[in-house]
């Protein structure tokens, strides 16, 4: 899917976005549009204010200036809860599982609360659908505390489904998974876009992100460096010189490839 | 085992009141992570407030909770939507401000209560009062008694709402992880409204509930907060079984050593506070510590 600038209004757009901590400047003005239907990355080197463009979208930080719009109504300085209720939703880093619900409890609660506000019958196939899609139906009735690392990432994406989203933001889900884990995570992207989300992703596993986006954005020390498809962002010289290091790196070409 | 009937019952019929009152601030504290200071001054309140009813209506103690129930379940909404809401938000340990807020709004109580009803001690005197009857061979008072009915009915409540309701399932779910709770849409503002109200509802039925057993003066109050802090220290915080456990715990070592040992009766507010202090020390995750401990020691062994 091709993105196609002046197409359609974007589902989310965000607009001279600026978050300060303390005299330090996460991000500094960072603007971009995304299609809906899109697969969005966003990359970039450690504190380049990836995971802080995340928390300002779903409304766990209060950006300091800047307009972020999910179909042209304002969502910047909304509480979290209240985003989500819109259907925009993100996953963490790190998993935050309610440790003493099962499985398909733990989902239940994104569907009972979550945009859909579903309730009853209809709450149990929006979990049960979830659970399929996630590959978790044969852990339903686990204790969200003993999962592998690996369950728990789709348990978190798992919730974040279930609260019926337009627009799903991961923040590297794919952390510390293995080769063929990583594979069934980027075709679980590809599914959940398939479905009709727009997906907004943060990833280190640069493969992953130049395999699976339909647009690439590139953060540096918080400010945009770059923007395009995954073939012009891995050949941009500034992206080259400020995240992936070495202008011969043999991977770039792999991955374009 | 006259003596050990006499104590266990006691034990029993003691713990579910002292588990009422902890209810009330454990659920605020998972909810929201405040320790909710002015518990003890609402408790004094509503003993008030049931007495005002009874000397003015003459409605009888018990029945008035019919009353007190939203009437202090709208106080607590009242008291977040004004005062409590304003606190920055926390996630982890309780805020001082909110501390000491919720300390200032329990003088504000204390003093209201010194202008419309003195400092004079007050006590509810119904024609059952002074009345016992004799269950398992042991005397036991009918207020007494009463008290264990309602505590056990709020307590079914409370327990129905939490499993089987979806507010429960939201409440179990901001206090296993209120970030991820948040995530899935749960509207933390207007939960923590309703939590503060039945938080409150909670310290009202126990105040209500204290009012027919001792008498009271605007001061009422603190050494059955400091009994509520001892078992919610006890129980883990935020264990709704723990709370359970802490109650009977506590329930049981003033009872036993009241009728074991020589300490005098006048130094059960202190077993509350050593125990307070025993566990701090020496197992500060509470009985939900030691039954981990436990497990894994058999589980190693």
């Amino acid at each position: 899917m091709p993105a196609d600038a002046g197409g359609a209004t974007p589902i989310l757009s965000v607009r001279s976005l600026s978050k300060r901590f303390e005299g330090l400047l996460a991000l500094g003005g960072v603007s971009f549009d995304v299609e809906k239907g899109q697969i969005f990355g966003v990359i970039g080197p450690n504190g380049a204010g990836k995971t802080t463009l995340f928390s300002c979208i779903v409304g766990s930080l209060v950006p300091t200036s800047g307009e972020i719009l999910f179909r042209k109504r304002r969502i910047g300085g909304l509480p979290n809860d209240a985003v989500v209720r819109r259907g925009v939703v993100r996953t963490h880093q790190i998993v935050r599982p309610f440790r003493e619900m099962t499985v398909a409890q733990n989902v239940s609660v994104g569907a009972l609360f979550g945009r859909g506000k579903r309730r009853g019958a209809e709450a149990a196939s929006r979990v049960a659908a979830v659970l399929e899609t996630t590959g978790l139906s044969h852990r339903a009735g686990a204790l969200a505390g003993t999962l592998t690392i690996g369950e728990l990432k789709r348990l978190e994406i798992a919730r974040a489904l279930a609260t019926e989203p337009e627009v799903i933001c991961l923040d590297e889900v794919m952390g510390g998974l293995n080769p063929s884990e990583i594979l069934a995570a980027m075709a679980l992207i590809r599914t959940i876009r398939d479905a009709g989300v727009t997906v907004l992703m943060i990833e280190h596993h640069i493969h992953a992100v130049v395999g699976v986006s339909d647009r690439i954005l590139v953060l540096n020390f918080g400010e945009k460096i770059a923007e395009g498809t995954p073939r012009e962002v891995v050949a941009d010289p500034d992206v080259v010189a400020a995240y992936l290091g070495d202008e011969t790196n043999p991977l770039l070409e792999e991955c374009v490839s | 085992m006259q003596e050990l009937r006499e104590v266990l019952l006691n034990t029993l019929l003691a713990a579910g009141l002292y588990a009422t009152m902890s209810y009330g601030l454990a659920v605020i504290y998972g909810v929201m992570r405040i320790i909710n200071l002015a518990h003890a001054g609402l408790m004094m309140l509503a003993a008030y407030v049931t007495f005002a009813l009874y000397t003015r209506y003459e409605m009888d103690p018990f029945l008035s909770l019919v009353v007190v129930i939203p009437l202090f379940f709208l106080l607590g909404v009242l008291l977040h939507r004004f005062v409590v809401r304003r606190l920055p938000r926390t996630t982890g340990t309780p805020t001082m401000q909110s501390l000491l807020l919720l300390f200032g709004v329990w003088l504000v109580l204390q003093n209201l209560a010194y202008a419309l009803w003195t400092g004079d001690t007050q006590s509810i005197l119904t024609p059952y009062t002074l009345k016992s009857v004799t269950l398992l061979g042991v005397r036991v008072g009918v207020p007494n008694l009463l008290v264990f009915g309602v505590s056990a009915l709020s307590l079914l409540a409370l327990n129905f709402v939490l499993k089987r309701t979806y507010l429960g399932r939201a409440i179990r779910a901001v206090t296993q992880n209120r970030d991820a709770a948040l995530l899935s849409g749960i509207d933390a503002d207007r939960l923590s409204a309703i939590t503060f109200g039945a938080g409150t509802a909670f310290a009202a039925i126990a105040g209500t509930s204290l009012s027919t057993l001792y008498a009271f003066t605007p001061d009422f109050g603190r050494s059955f907060l400091l009994k509520a802090f001892c078992i919610i220290v006890l129980g883990g915080m935020e264990s709704f079984t723990g709370v359970a456990a802490g109650a009977l715990v506590l329930a049981f070592l003033e009872n036993a050593l009241a009728a074991w040992t020589p300490i005098p009766t006048s130094f059960q507010d202190a077993i509350s506070f050593t125990l307070l202090v025993l566990v701090l020390v020496a197992v500060p995750q509470g009985l939900p510590g030691i039954a981990r401990k436990v497990a894994r020691w058999r589980a190693s062994s």
